[in-house]
């Protein structure tokens, strides 16, 4: 029987496009279904409405939304619906999905990463288990995405740098704030070893994208010179210049639908006009980001899968997970400063590209031998309107008038605020995960996803230990008013896990080639197969691995290419 | 920022005291006017025939301009161009239509009030019956929601690319001594203009 293409992709960023470039390079042909619509540079400026006061690259939340479970009394649980709350897990629904948002922070996994559970033992009230595969296994899919995303950065010397099969990055670091120094010196006076934070941002021009032009507004905009590694810039539009790859925008998949033998045999989707589509395929890939990717496959019930795709031991949409940790700040005060070293500190566009790596396993009289995380420094976001939005408030009062004026100019003038993130793993639990909601439907009538974000109290035990290091360093820098908060709260943006990869059907829902145990025509490419999330941001890994899903889905096809790749 | 928070539309960030703040009176106001009965006329206790009728810009400009106030050395609601931002947000189809009423039916309210007290419009005030009424005003729930509102829309005239009607030449740019990032949006590639 026929087939419209190959392989059908549903979802276009960083776990869709390492699939549909590697196909159509491989020979095959290749449909790509993306929600949004497909911008390009030239439609990426920086523009704060546009990134991060409007729904303009994400649904409304009217039309299109999530309801969370948040810890209520008694051991319940709370649910709200994101209209009503406001909380948005949308993170960027156009061609290349949130990968044209990203800051491109990438960290690969440590070894010690693909297997937590015989590393530290069990937790209780945690599903932590090993990861199918090695290190070794992901690490020269790491070394393409180097090479193809473009990646910049310096492989140096460190306790606990990841083992490389190649000498260094492909291309040198981006440049770097002054800032960046007084972070090594800090550092190293307190016995801390800063690490060169290495980035998916081009440093030179190649591949057809320009190079990084620095103006000092990366993360959460899109690119505007095609130097940030989006799954768009970097990997769809050489696919489709390919001639063998096609992405349709606009293009809502809702169901995939089976046959009475249980393989896949078509997506239907709604176009730009809400009319309903299909296309069929010999492949499917499912790349939606976690939340959505375990929705559809749940949504997608038929003959043999009752209670939705690939979930006939239950497992879809179990073990969800976000990235652990919080945030901290200090405040660089420009009048504490000589006149050089003030306007140094007000530079704008370089990057910090800092980290503190020391702590990814931790030896602690307390936290006992555990998994630890990084240290991520980062100047504050430069959005304006944000920034203002505080001024506003004075113990919990409305300011306005000539005073208001006033606290403006001694919050944008006087100092620079100088973060730190911290990432470490979000345990997996029973109380995290998603499933479908009875009552709330998106704008074509379809049951939204209902989200339980249970976060286990270790993850913050573990965040605040790191937070203290991230202070200790702000207040070696001389920065003043510093804070932190690790709390419970998950950031919607850093979603990986509900369809983990596994050698047992009984607790995962992918085989070790993330294909579906139940399911031969159906692979998940996005961050969906993570058991555990590591403790770094997760596109790097995502990228790899859905390079390495790529070639387990050519020899599942045959191998050969039909055409010159 | 890598981290997104509670309640951030992507990319934004605010410490967690503020973002606590916002959400609760996202929520407030989401009750008060389902409390009311569904709308933003009601909340505020008007009838919808004199909503009709009423021309809230003369009051509109007055509030801004005592909110953001024209000083020699810095500029006010009037050198931002104010009032032009606001006509664009409130046609614009992305901003919340309650958000959008709410910006506009707050102005008849408040001059209800004016003349209850004063016995005429708010724009007729004197400087200090102006701050007087607006503090009364931000003593109430809906009005402190209705201030915070028109606060966070000045900031947007005051800082935000100039292809959207406030900011003339980065005026409020330079005040503040903030660089904008580049390439800025003009007409074509606002996000009105995108092919989404």
């Amino acid at each position: 029987m026929s087939s419209d293409f190959d392989v059908c992709v549903i979802g276009s960023g960083a776990g869709g496009g390492p699939v549909a470039y590697s196909l159509a390079s491989a020979g095959y042909s290749v449909v790509v279904l993306e929600k949004g619509p497909w911008l390009t540079e030239s439609h990426f400026t920086k523009d704060e409405l546009a990134c991060c006061r409007r729904s303009v690259y994400t649904p409304a939340l009217r039309d299109e939304q999530h309801v969370i479970e948040e810890p209520g009394a008694d051991h319940g649980w709370n649910a709200e619906a994101g209209e009503q709350s406001g909380w948005n897990f949308w993170n960027g629904n156009c061609v290349g999905g949130s990968s044209n948002f990203m800051s491109g922070y990438f960290h690969r996994l440590k070894p010690v990463d693909f297997k937590l559970l015989s590393t530290f033992g069990p937790i209780d009230a945690a599903n932590v288990i090993d990861w199918p595969i090695e290190y070794a296994d992901l690490e020269p899919y790491y070394d393409k995405v180097e090479r193809l995303i473009g990646v910049s950065g310096k492989a140096e010397p460190h306790t606990n740098a990841e083992p490389r099969s190649s000498a260094d990055f492909p291309f040198p670091p981006t440049v770097e704030h002054p800032i960046s120094q007084h972070i090594d010196q800090a550092a190293q006076a307190l016995g801390f070893h800063a690490l060169r934070v290495p980035r998916a941002i081009l440093s030179q021009p190649a591949m057809q994208r320009r190079a990084c032009e620095y103006s000092g507004f990366c993360g959460s905009f899109g690119c505007s010179s095609g130097a940030k590694g989006s799954s768009r810039a970097a990997l769809l539009d050489h696919a489709v210049a390919s001639g063998r790859c096609e992405v349709r925008p606009h293009s809502q998949v809702f169901r995939l639908e089976t046959d009475a033998q249980g393989r896949i045999i078509a997506a239907a989707y709604y176009d730009k006009e809400a009319r309903p589509r299909r296309v069929d395929a010999r492949i499917y890939v499912v790349a939606c980001q976690a939340i959505e990717t375990s929705r559809l496959l749940l949504a997608s019930i038929g003959p043999k899968f009752p209670g939705g795709l690939a979930n006939n031991h239950g497992q879809v949409g179990r073990n969800l997970l976000f990235s652990a940790g919080g945030a901290g700040s200090g405040d660089m005060v420009f009048a504490d400063h000589d006149a050089a070293e003030s306007a140094a500190l007000r530079v704008v566009g370089p990057f910090v590209n800092r980290a503190l790596d020391d702590w990814y396993t931790i030896d602690d009289p307390r936290l006992g031998h555990a998994k630890g995380g990084i240290i991520e420094f980062l100047w504050d976001h430069p959005n304006a309107v944000t920034r203002a939005q505080n001024a506003k408030w004075r113990d919990g009062e409305l300011v306005w008038g000539a005073p208001l004026k006033r606290r403006l100019e001694t919050w944008f003038r006087t100092d620079r605020t100088l973060n730190f993130e911290v990432f470490n793993d979000w345990l997996p639990t029973d109380d995290c995960f998603v499933a479908l909601d009875r009552g709330v439907n998106d704008r074509w009538g379809n049951a939204v996803a209902r989200v339980r974000i249970g976060a286990h109290p270790h993850d913050q035990r573990v965040g605040r230990f790191l937070a203290a290091k991230g202070e200790q360093l702000l207040r070696r820098l001389g920065a003043r008013r510093i804070s932190s908060s690790v709390g419970p709260a998950p950031p919607p943006n850093l979603q990986a896990g509900g369809c983990r990869f596994g050698n047992a059907p009984e607790n995962s829902v992918l085989d070790p080639d993330c294909r579906a145990h139940e399911v031969d025509n159906l692979f998940v490419s996005d961050g969906s197969f993570m058991p555990t999330g590591g403790s770094v941001p997760y596109t790097f890994t995502i990228y790899a691995n859905s390079f390495r899903v790529a070639d387990r889905i050519i020899d599942q096809l045959g191998g050969c290419p039909r055409t010159a790749g | 920022m890598i981290r997104r928070h509670r309640n951030d539309r992507p990319g934004t960030q605010a410490p967690f005291d503020f973002v606590q703040l916002k959400s609760r009176l996202t929520t407030r106001r989401r009750f008060l006017i389902q409390a009311a009965g569904g709308s933003v006329a009601l909340l505020f206790g008007l009838r919808n025939a004199a909503a009709a009728e009423y021309d809230p810009w003369p009051t509109l400009d007055a509030v801004t301009r005592h909110l953001l106030p024209s000083e020699p050395d810095s500029p006010g609601a009037a050198e931002i161009h104010a009032l032009d931002y606001l006509r664009f947000v409130t046609g614009d189809p992305l901003v919340d239509r309650e958000e959008r009423d709410l910006i506009l039916q707050g102005n008849q309210w408040l001059d209800q009030l004016s003349q209850e007290r004063y016995q005429t419009v708010f724009p007729a005030l004197s400087a200090e019956q102006k701050e007087q009424l607006l503090r009364q005003v931000a003593r109430s729930t809906a009005g402190e929601n209705w201030i915070s509102t028109l606060l966070t829309y000045l900031f947007e005239a005051l800082l935000t690319a100039p292809a959207y009607g406030g900011n003339p030449d980065g005026i409020g740019w330079l005040w503040l001594e903030y660089v904008p990032g580049f390439p800025l949006p003009v007409p074509g590639n606002r996000y009105p203009d995108l092919p989404l």
